[in-house]
């Protein structure tokens, strides 16, 4: 598979594919928070128990004192950069309680996937939950409002209004670019192991993408509330000229046996050499995530169309 | 060669023929050979329904012997559907086999590849493979299948030793090293955290394929082991017989045994190495094999491969019916596991298992002459420990005593968890040594009746039928799925004046099917999965001070209580006779019994999840300490219960401090080799 182009310098290419002042204000947030501090006398001490959140925060320009599994982050959520200073506490399920209340927050972000803890730690802190994950699947609509609700609560409405616009702006920047290349589907898929994958549908943020980009998604089938169905790799035979984006993390011992599957090497994106790799980006994410996903499906498709 | 063969066409056991020579239905096995056409036929009509879903029949003969790479539909029936056919054909027969080979060597009707453990056992080693040191793998698979599958099995031999490998002994102790196995298994889900878990897919037996190359993995491995079986089918005969009997022929009986059991064992870890645990098609095609007929030895290992074989045939197409040609979501291996429990259900009043011998009388273990020493020693050991675990423990600048005014909001969280754990694991203790007094069996636990699972069921059904359910509502549908479980235990029993084989062997299924259900819950991947996993795993993380005080309050008023059935407790061990002879109602004494246990185990459930190993543990240890009685063994395995689990809580939240490791995890980690080291051969 000659499909790893896609991974060098992913980090500098998404720069040239969108306009500057898009890339400009993306690129810029994070430090505009560390320049001026706010005008409170302390920040807020935040602790967040969910990747998304924390995204935001961070790209808000706000770093939060503590996350649940911060192990988790390089592999999948990997920008923006944790600072090392950012604590763990623990699993998102059973996060440590006694070390929580020795971080003294002054709130704690959680998810409703988490209400079963939640009057644990409303012990420690006032909890505020934010759904974006629901099932009225609108992850999309629903990390807008959050992003203006997270940039009130720690005072950076302007961020705020500024990632929304920056995030809008890199998606018209890239439905301008993509419009030659936006007439064959595309499927997102995770591997499980390899014979089987989490494809991305309805529902899911990055399905919200595809609609804004103008590229349609390959998997028209129903999903979770959390936007993925789960399918061996012949379920994505239904379409003859879609392309295959797949995200990294791979599960241990996935590559070396797809290449040898007959099933894998009839598939029509195979035959057409549609597949491209793209590096981790958190599925379950926000703005942050959607703005990077579009960046790096762009400069994949880009390739992958240079390639011929 | 030519003289095995010679032996190979003798009946092994002529009498039973010669007593009625003319008639077909008993020299051959007309009802198992029946039953397999009928599934075939069955399966064959779903296979040609699901097949003409997929491709046009006029494109079979292509599809089949040359695909057109270019035809998508031809490339799946050619390199997906048909593999995946010969691969459920396959691994069937193999289980059938093994699970025909384990029953025979064991001396055991309920011996399968499931309930003695070898199946957990591969899948943990190479789920731990995977996770932990994926280089093990490219030494192949196969390697690493078998020696978890080995050493489930000398676990399983080990535990039951002393009961002469009885057949409830070695279920018992097969359903301990699965739920060891499989907790360690959940652990590293939970622990990990990972979005992705696809060992759920594979283990819960998913059978499909994308090429041949499982079938050619599979083929000359499952051929080589039958091929040792085949040559073993005087030998494993004569093992059937008793030992004297076997011995007078001049067998070398160990030698067999062990070559008997190495291939059986063989063929479950290559099944599992290529498609994960397939339940019980193992127990269920030896078992029909013999009810349909197949009475030598050789007839059975005809029989019930090609059961096997059919048996999994069907239901993996009925599984590709229900969910189309993706059959993957809902893992063959699970299902059949779905169905498996009722008919283990359906089996044991029509099993003549044998009474067993009252144990815990004949041991020959050392009496204390000052049982009131060895309780105040244990007594003191757990007051220093329940300090040391509210007190000592890290923070963010190390280890460290709390003082001032830091010690008031530290306590607030671990006094609740620190009283529950010990609470939870006196319980436990208890309802434990009652178990195994009531049952005269050393491996019977709480969590062997079935509580747990109901619990667990309850909790389960919460968790996706309705919204939003909260920790109340969750414990209330606990609550109800543990007396839920009891009753059908009791129903099952009631009829056998709640005999402890039947009730045992009825927590066993009712376990197994509970198994089954969280591995299909699991395999489709919902996150409301992990709540159920994380909570199964016991940890006293959600423990406020409000349940902390009911969970002490129950278990207070139920050791309140205690004290009226030490007569009982001690007389029960002496057998059905013995008691009944004392003037006490032998089906009334085990039915208080019983509810005591079940109310000790769902209150302890509630708090630390269904798998402790406390139960199991606390009562042995105490007898270890030279507590025969049961009042002072009772009050021992208390305390000692009490001190475990307060210990393992304490292990659990310093141990990879700020990350915690679940109470009941703990206990089991510790539980396992302590319980091997407690029930060592004497």
């Amino acid at each position: 598979m000659n499909t790893d182009q896609s991974l060098s310098g992913e980090a500098n290419r998404p720069r040239g594919l969108i306009t500057r002042r898009g890339a400009l204000a993306l690129f810029i947030l994070p430090l505009a928070g560390m320049v001026t501090p706010p005008a409170k006398a302390r920040p807020l001490r935040i602790v967040c128990l969910d990747d998304g959140l924390a995204e935001t925060l961070l790209t808000l320009g706000v770093t939060p004192v503590a996350v649940a599994d911060r192990g988790v982050w390089e592999k999948w959520v990997v920008e923006p950069a944790l600072p090392p200073e950012v604590a763990d506490i623990g699993t998102i399920l059973e996060p440590n309680l006694e070390f929580l209340q020795q971080l003294r927050p002054d709130v704690i972000l959680s998810i409703p996937y988490l209400d079963g803890i939640k009057p644990l730690l409303e012990r420690v802190a006032p909890v505020t939950t934010i759904g974006i994950y629901t099932p009225d699947g609108q992850p999309y609509q629903r990390a807008i409002e959050a992003t203006r609700q997270l940039a009130a609560l720690v005072g950076r409405e302007s961020e705020g209004v500024a990632l929304i616009a920056a995030t809008e702006a890199c998606f018209s920047d890239v439905r301008q670019q993509l419009a030659p290349l936006s007439a064959r589907p595309v499927y997102v898929v995770n591997f499980l192991d390899p014979r089987n994958v989490r494809v991305y549908g309805e529902k899911s943020l990055f399905q919200a993408v595809f609609d804004r980009i103008g590229i349609r998604n390959a998997w028209t089938g129903e999903t979770n509330y959390w936007g993925f169905a789960t399918v061996g790799i012949d379920g994505l035979a239904t379409s003859d000229d879609a392309r295959l984006a797949y995200l990294e993390p791979l599960p241990e011992g996935a590559t070396g046996t797809l290449t040898e599957s007959p099933v894998w090497n009839a598939m029509p994106f195979v035959r057409n050499r549609s597949i491209m790799r793209l590096p981790a980006v958190l599925m379950f994410g926000m703005l942050p995530s959607a703005s990077r996903f579009a960046r790096l499906l762009t400069a994949a498709l880009m390739a992958e169309n240079a390639r011929g | 060669m030519a003289e095995q063969q010679a032996i190979l066409s003798n009946d092994a056991s002529p009498v039973r023929v010669r007593t009625s020579p003319h008639r077909i239905a008993d020299r051959y096995p007309v009802g198992a050979i029946l039953l397999c056409l009928v599934l075939a036929c069955a399966a064959g009509a779903a296979t040609l329904s699901n097949m003409s879903v997929q491709l046009p029949p006029a494109l079979w003969p292509a599809a089949i012997t040359n695909p057109d790479i270019e035809d998508m539909r031809q490339v799946l029936v050619h390199y997906a559907f048909l593999p995946r056919l010969a691969v459920s054909l396959l691994c069937g027969a193999a289980l059938g086999l093994a699970g025909t080979v384990l029953q025979q060597v064991l001396r055991n009707p309920l011996a399968s590849p499931e309930t003695v453990g070898v199946s957990a056992g591969a899948y943990l080693a190479l789920a731990l493979a995977t996770l932990l040191a994926p280089s093990l793998l490219a030494f192949g698979r196969e390697w690493v299948a078998l020696a978890g599958a080995f050493t489930a099995l000398s676990a399983v031999l080990a535990l039951s030793w002393h009961k002469g490998l009885s057949p409830l002994s070695v279920v018992l102790a097969g359903l301990v090293v699965s739920l060891y196995a499989g907790a360690i298994g959940a652990a590293l889900v939970v622990l990990r955290h990972e979005w992705l878990a696809s060992l759920f897919i594979w283990g819960a037996g998913s059978l499909g394929q994308q090429d041949w190359s499982t079938t050619l993995w599979l083929l000359p491995r499952l051929g080589g082991a039958a091929l040792l079986i085949g040559l073993m089918v005087r030998p494993l005969t004569l093992l059937g017989l008793d030992d004297e009997g076997a011995r007078s022929l001049g067998v070398p009986l160990g030698a067999y045994r062990f070559a008997g059991l190495a291939a059986a064992v063989a063929l479950i870890a290559f099944v599992v190495a290529a498609v994960g645990v397939i339940g019980f098609v193992g127990l269920a095609a030896a078992t029909l094999a013999r009810i349909g007929g197949a009475r030598r030895l050789g007839q059975q290992l005809l029989t019930a491969p090609l059961i096997g074989a059919a048996l999994l045939w069907a239901a993996d197409q009925a599984v590709q019916v229900a969910t189309g040609p993706q059959g993957d979501l809902l893992p063959t291996g699970a299902m059949t596991a779905l169905l498996g429990a009722p008919l283990l259900l359906w089996l044991l009043p029509r099993l003549a298992l044998g009474a067993e011998a009252p144990a815990l009388t004949v041991e020959h273990l050392p009496r204390s002459a000052r049982p009131g020493l060895v309780l105040a020693a244990i007594a003191g050991l757990l007051l220093l420990l329940f300090g040391l675990a509210l007190l000592y423990a890290p923070g963010p600048d190390g280890w460290a005593f709390p003082s001032g005014d830091q010690l008031q909001p530290l306590l607030s969280w671990r006094l609740p968890r620190v009283f529950a754990a010990l609470a939870a694991g006196a319980m436990l203790a208890l309802a434990g040594l009652m178990m195994q007094r009531l049952t005269g069996n050393p491996m019977a636990s709480p969590e062997v009746l079935g509580i747990s699972a109901g619990a667990a069921l309850g909790m389960m059904v919460a968790l996706f039928a309705l919204n939003d359910a909260g920790r109340p509502v969750q414990t209330v549908a606990a609550t109800i799925g543990a007396f839920a479980a009891l009753l059908v235990t009791l129903a099952i029993g009631r009829r056998a004046a709640y005999a402890p084989e039947r009730l045992l062997l009825a927590g066993v299924a009712l376990t197994a099917l509970f198994d089954a259900l969280i591995l299909v819950l699991t395999a489709t991947g919902d996150p409301r999965a992990m709540l159920l996993l994380n909570w199964l795993t016991g940890s006293t993380h959600g423990v406020d001070a409000g349940s902390a005080l009911l969970t002490g309050t129950i278990a207070f008023a139920l050791f309140l209580a205690a004290p009226l059935f030490m007569r009982w407790l001690d007389m029960l061990p002496l057998g059905a006779v013995a008691v009944q002879n004392l003037g006490i109602n032998l089906g009334a004494a085990r039915l208080l019994v019983l509810l005591m246990v079940a109310a000790l185990t769902a209150a302890s459930t509630l708090v630390v999840g269904p798998l402790t190993f406390i139960g199991l543990m606390a009562p042995h240890l105490a007898r270890r300490l030279g507590l025969s009685r049961a009042l002072p063994q009772a009050i021992g395995a208390v305390l000692a219960g009490a001190l475990i689990m307060v210990c393992a809580d304490w292990i659990g939240r310093t141990a990879i401090f700020p990350r915690q490791i679940p109470a009941g995890l703990v206990a089991t980690l510790i539980g396992g080799p302590v319980l091997m080291w407690l029930l060592r051969r004497r």
